[in-house]
């Protein structure tokens, strides 16, 4: 049984009075523990295409499942709820909160789950990406690679069934690019973690299982 | 003009993108302006325009006559008349009638050989002038030849003719012959002034040393307006004070305004970087960010001088009740908005501005462009400099206190202000201690008790470290003073209330009816009080008479009264701490005299000096015994026996009169015989609770003016607040729209920005009532003591404090509301991809 489900999913946006089209009959799966790479230019609809399945929106026409459930048909409450406990997200800009340390910020989705013992998982998954030793820096103190890893971590400590990352090596040198793609592969091999990864390179999307093209808007191959 | 396109593009520009924070930024200025101006034209209005009632229709006299208390002997016209000069000799009566609500100066001319300045009316022949119900009305009365009017005189009332109506610009003004007057008035025969004009031909300093010689010894020559001087200086101190508490709200926005750049400085950034490697200058950034101030304290300053201007208009009511009050009766002259206080507010709006801006705008121009994108540097910054900031607050806080002992200069408490304006700059400088400190210390208790909300709040606002800290400086100045002003109001009432308990022991009081003040002492007739005395329920009866005088060039108040009754019932409380059983009879016997702590202060008088008055004609030296303290006018007293009082000024008739019920006579059949006694008078009778809630009563009015500035200070920080938490939430709307990616809901992230508001107000709160207790210590122990001469006994005003922090702090959540909405609504897909 797949975890996400696109079946002929359009997604439009209004600007200035008139539909402008952003995605364009998509129809995808994405399999337990599976890898995806959405591989295609800038503009092409990846990131549109990632937030319609982190339940961050809603599409204008065809049916989005996550984990058997339909998001269309759930209020603001509901998909605040989904995201907290099935989706966690990656970005190219690591997206760290810089009030808070390294350790704090990992802890930050199990406590707005509602959980108190949160402390000791945290640190689990910073072993886990190896960045426990740096749990009590702050984000300033990080290299880029570092920062990357400590979302990684902060993306999977609720142990999610599906990791979305937006061009995460996109701002990363090659090297350090080549360790945070390792790390996905294992989330997905040893946490049996789905990932769905928007990406322009090709190289990393080789690290995928499956590979989907996009080109405005449309699957072009799969 | 390239240089004002790119000013325009680059800070005008986006000031109009973002017109809500603009517009709070300006409005923080133009309230600033408002108060200052409306201070400045109120404070002109209720004292500036003052003229002594007493001196209305002085014409172009050069010098006047005058005596102590008692009146200038008829023998005195005589003397100066008979010197070989042409001078032109103006002798008075001069006193106050009651017409409806009003009262209204009653002057007395010699209407024979003294033209009333061009009237209309009947003027033909001396029977006129000398009927005893003729009057002539200044224009400001609204009254027409024919009109009769009852007048309240004293303790009478009697009807009187209106025989003519002074010509254009004579006020409020009613004019009698000499001799009716004296008749109506109940004189002896002396007059209160003769004016004197010279002739041409030699400088008034010549004539001075002239005339001053044909004077005989116990009266006062000085030249003409020297009462409106007096006048004027007594009412210097007030006015500065008044003056400097309406800067308040000033220094609250330029807090906001050094906040407003800041943030403009550090969102922009990046963009300064760009600037500077494409060949801007630093003084040209430096001149951008002091531009982008000027054009707030500039729309600041044009809006705050309309505002100022309609303010006034309360302000001058506020203003005139403390002056009537405590000072000099008045009536408030007209509201004139001229070219200087445009200037003013011009130069404080844009001067405040720019200086606030001074710090941020130069931090600017050393951007270094490599530097420009590592955000949270300057945070990073503030916190590696907690130490410094510290070491200089302590360094401040200690100048405060060293100033805080200095005396005052020329009579201000220049160094007390000083010391005020270093307390608030060393508890600005330990604000990012205080921040820091205790969101570290509290992170554990905010989280498990108020959930992740408060935690996220918390940790944001230590991460804006530096913005927090002004704009809990800004909120906490506002508390602060807020809380000081309201402490020492507090601690004046309370001081007031024990001070009555002691001084008010008789259980009636009377006076004639009719608006009194410090400087009106309206008298009843002797009969009155003897009647009172004669009554089988009454066991004493005091009669204290009161004048009007001139001491060492200010006004006082000279006081004679039964001194051994005052003994015997009163607990007047000395300085020296002696028993008023002890001090009070050494008044009955000799030239001695008690004076009041505000006299004392004022002329550095002390107990067993001699004060030197010409009293009656003659100069008497009169021996002080003791200080009193007193609360009743900023003038001060000189008491002494009223036998003694008598010998210098033979008239019995008494101003106040205090009668003590013998034990067992109930308080309603007390003030029923004595209204009896009092019939056919118009007297006032007041039970001691009904003068003490009247004294009270009087006392809230005056301080209600303190009370609006700091409200308007307190208002421009919380609005402040709104813009300050606007600007967060728009430069954290990206890790915003994270928290929506991770999982929080929409009022979660509301509830988080409420709780930044609420944090702030919380340390706005804790920092604003700290320095306030220290400010207040610093009003009541040296700025009022420097300036008035009272001393007050420190007490909390706890119900006061409560109410007025718990309503600034809802006020501050409440800020939170629309930045907190804005939160809400911001797309979490736009800003997380905004880069």
């Amino acid at each position: 049984m797949s975890i996400l489900s696109l079946e002929h999913v359009s997604k439009s946006y209004m600007t200035d009075g008139a539909p402008v089209p952003a995605l364009h009959d998509i129809s995808l799966d994405v399999g337990r523990g599976e890898f995806v790479a959405l591989v295609g230019r800038s503009g092409c609809g990846k990131s549109t295409l990632l937030n319609l399945a982190g339940a961050m929106d809603f599409p204008t026409s065809g049916t989005l499942t996550l984990d058997g459930v339909i998001t269309s048909s759930l209020n603001d409450a509901e998909l605040t709820r989904i995201r907290c406990i099935k989706v966690g997200f990656i970005f190219q800009s690591f997206q760290l909160l810089h009030t808070l340390s390294v350790v704090e910020n990992v802890e930050l989705p199990l406590m707005l789950a509602g959980k108190t013992e949160v402390r000791q998982s945290a640190l689990e998954r910073l072993r886990w990406v190896e960045m426990e030793s740096y749990a009590a820096r702050m984000p300033y103190q990080l290299s880029g690679g570092q920062m990357q890893r400590v979302a990684i971590a902060r993306a999977l400590v609720n142990s999610p069934a599906l990791l979305l990352a937006d061009e995460p090596t996109g701002n990363l040198d090659t090297v350090t690019g080549d360790v945070i793609l390792e790390l996905l592969r294992r989330v997905a091999d040893e946490q049996r973690t789905s990932i769905l990864m928007a990406t322009h390179s090709v190289e990393a999307a080789a690290m995928a299982d499956s590979v989907v093209y996009m080109r405005d808007g449309a699957v072009a191959t799969s | 003009m390239p240089a004002v396109l790119l000013f325009y593009r680059l800070i005008v520009r986006p000031l109009r993108k973002e017109m809500l924070r603009t517009v709070l930024t300006a409005l923080a200025v133009a309230l600033g302006v408002a108060v200052v101006i409306a201070i400045e034209l109120a404070g002109d209005a209720a004292a500036g325009s003052f003229r002594a009632s007493v001196e209305t229709l002085a014409g172009d006299s050069d010098f006047e006559v005058t005596a102590t208390a008692g009146g200038v002997p008829p023998e005195t016209l005589a003397a100066l008349a008979s010197l070989p000069y042409a001078l032109r000799l103006r002798p008075r009566m001069e006193d106050y009638a009651v017409l409806g609500e009003r009262t209204i100066p009653l002057i007395a001319v010699d209407l024979l050989a003294d033209a009333l300045p061009g009237h209309t009316g009947d003027s033909s022949s001396a029977s006129v002038f000398q009927s005893d119900d003729s009057i002539w009305a200044g224009d400001g009365l609204g009254l027409h030849v024919g009109d009769r009017v009852r007048l309240l005189i004293n303790d009478r009332t009697a009807e009187f003719s209106v025989r003519g109506v002074l010509g254009a610009r004579s006020g409020e003004v009613i004019v009698m012959d000499l001799a009716p007057a004296s008749r109506v008035l109940g004189r002896t025969g002396n007059l209160d002034r003769i004016l004197i004009q010279t002739p041409a031909g030699k400088s008034l300093d010549e004539w001075e040393p002239l005339l001053r010689a044909g004077l005989p010894a116990g009266v006062t020559l000085a030249r003409q307006g020297s009462r409106t001087n007096e006048n004027r200086r007594m009412l210097a101190a007030f006015r500065w004070n008044l003056r400097v508490l309406s800067y308040i709200a000033l220094v609250v926005g330029a807090f906001l305004i050094y906040n407003t750049i800041s943030v403009s400085v550090v969102r922009r950034r990046a963009e300064i970087g760009i600037l500077r490697a494409l060949g801007a200058t630093r003084a040209s950034v430096l001149g951008a960010f002091l531009g982008e101030a000027a054009c707030f304290g500039l729309l600041g300053a044009g809006v705050g001088l309309a505002l100022g201007r309609l303010m006034a208009e309360s302000a001058v009511k506020l203003i005139a009740v403390t002056v009537d009050s405590l000072y000099v009766s008045s009536r408030p002259g007209s509201i004139h908005l001229g070219w200087d206080i445009v200037l003013l507010g011009l130069f404080l709006g844009t001067g405040v501005a720019v200086l606030s801006a001074l710090l941020p705008a130069w931090e600017a121009s050393t951007v270094v462009p490599v530097e420009a994108m590592a955000r949270g540097r300057r945070e990073h910054e503030v916190r590696m400099h907690r130490w410094r900031n510290l070491a200089i607050a302590t360094a401040l806080g200690l100048a405060a206190w060293i100033a805080s002992q200095q005396g005052p200069v020329d009579g201000k408490p220049i160094f007390g202000y000083a010391a005020a304006v270093m307390l608030v700059g060393s508890s600005a400088l330990l604000i990012p201690a205080l921040v820091a400190g205790l969101s570290s210390v509290s992170a554990g208790l905010i989280r498990r008790v108020l959930g992740v909300e408060a935690l996220l709040a918390a940790r944001g606002l230590v991460g804006s470290l530096r913005r927090t800290s002004v704009l809990v400086g800004a909120l906490s100045t506002a508390i602060a003073m807020m809380a000081a002003v309201g402490i020492m109001v507090g601690s004046f009432r309370e001081t007031v209330l024990v001070w009555m308990d002691d001084r008010l022991q008789a259980d009636l009081y009377l006076r004639p009816a009719g608006p009194t003040g410090p400087d009106k002492h309206p008298t009843m007739s002797a009969e009155v009080a003897d009647r009172i005395a004669a009554l089988p329920q009454v066991a004493a009866v005091d009669r204290f008479r009161a004048y009007e005088i001139s001491y060492g060039g200010m006004p006082a108040i000279l006081g004679g009264g039964d001194t051994a009754i005052a003994g015997r019932y009163g607990r007047r409380p000395f300085l020296s701490g002696a028993d008023p059983r002890v001090v009070f009879p050494k008044l009955g016997s000799g030239d001695t005299v008690i004076v009041s702590e505000a006299f004392a202060n004022k002329h550095q008088v002390r107990a067993g000096d001699v004060l030197k008055l010409p009293l009656g004609g003659r100069e008497g030296r009169f021996r002080v015994v003791d200080i009193y303290y007193d609360y009743s006018s900023e003038r001060g007293y000189i008491i002494m026996d009223r036998k003694t009082l008598l010998r210098y000024l033979p008239d019995p008739a008494p101003s106040n009169i205090a009668v003590y019920l013998k034990p067992g006579t109930g308080m309603d059949e007390g003030k029923r015989v004595v209204e009896e006694a009092t019939a056919g008078r118009r007297v006032l009778v007041f039970s001691n609770r009904t003068l003490r809630a009247e004294a009270i009563k009087i006392f809230d009015r005056t301080f209600a003016i303190t009370y609006a500035l700091e409200g308007v200070a307190v208002f421009v920080a919380v609005m402040g607040v709104a813009g300050a938490l606007l600007a967060l939430v728009i430069d954290r709307r990206r890790e915003l729209g994270l928290l929506r990616f991770l999982g929080i809901s929409g009022p979660r992230l509301r509830r988080m920005i409420l709780f930044e508001a609420g944090l702030l107000g919380l340390l706005a709160n804790v920092a604003g009532l700290v320095l306030g207790v220290l400010l207040s210590l610093l009003l009541i122990y040296v700025i009022n003591e420097q300036s008035f001469g009272w001393t007050i006994q420190f007490h909390w005003p706890v119900a006061v404090l409560l109410g007025a922090i718990s309503l600034v702090y809802a006020a501050t959540v409440a800020a939170g509301l629309y930045p907190a909405w804005v939160a809400v609504r911001l797309n979490p897909i736009e800003v997380i991809h905004e880069e």
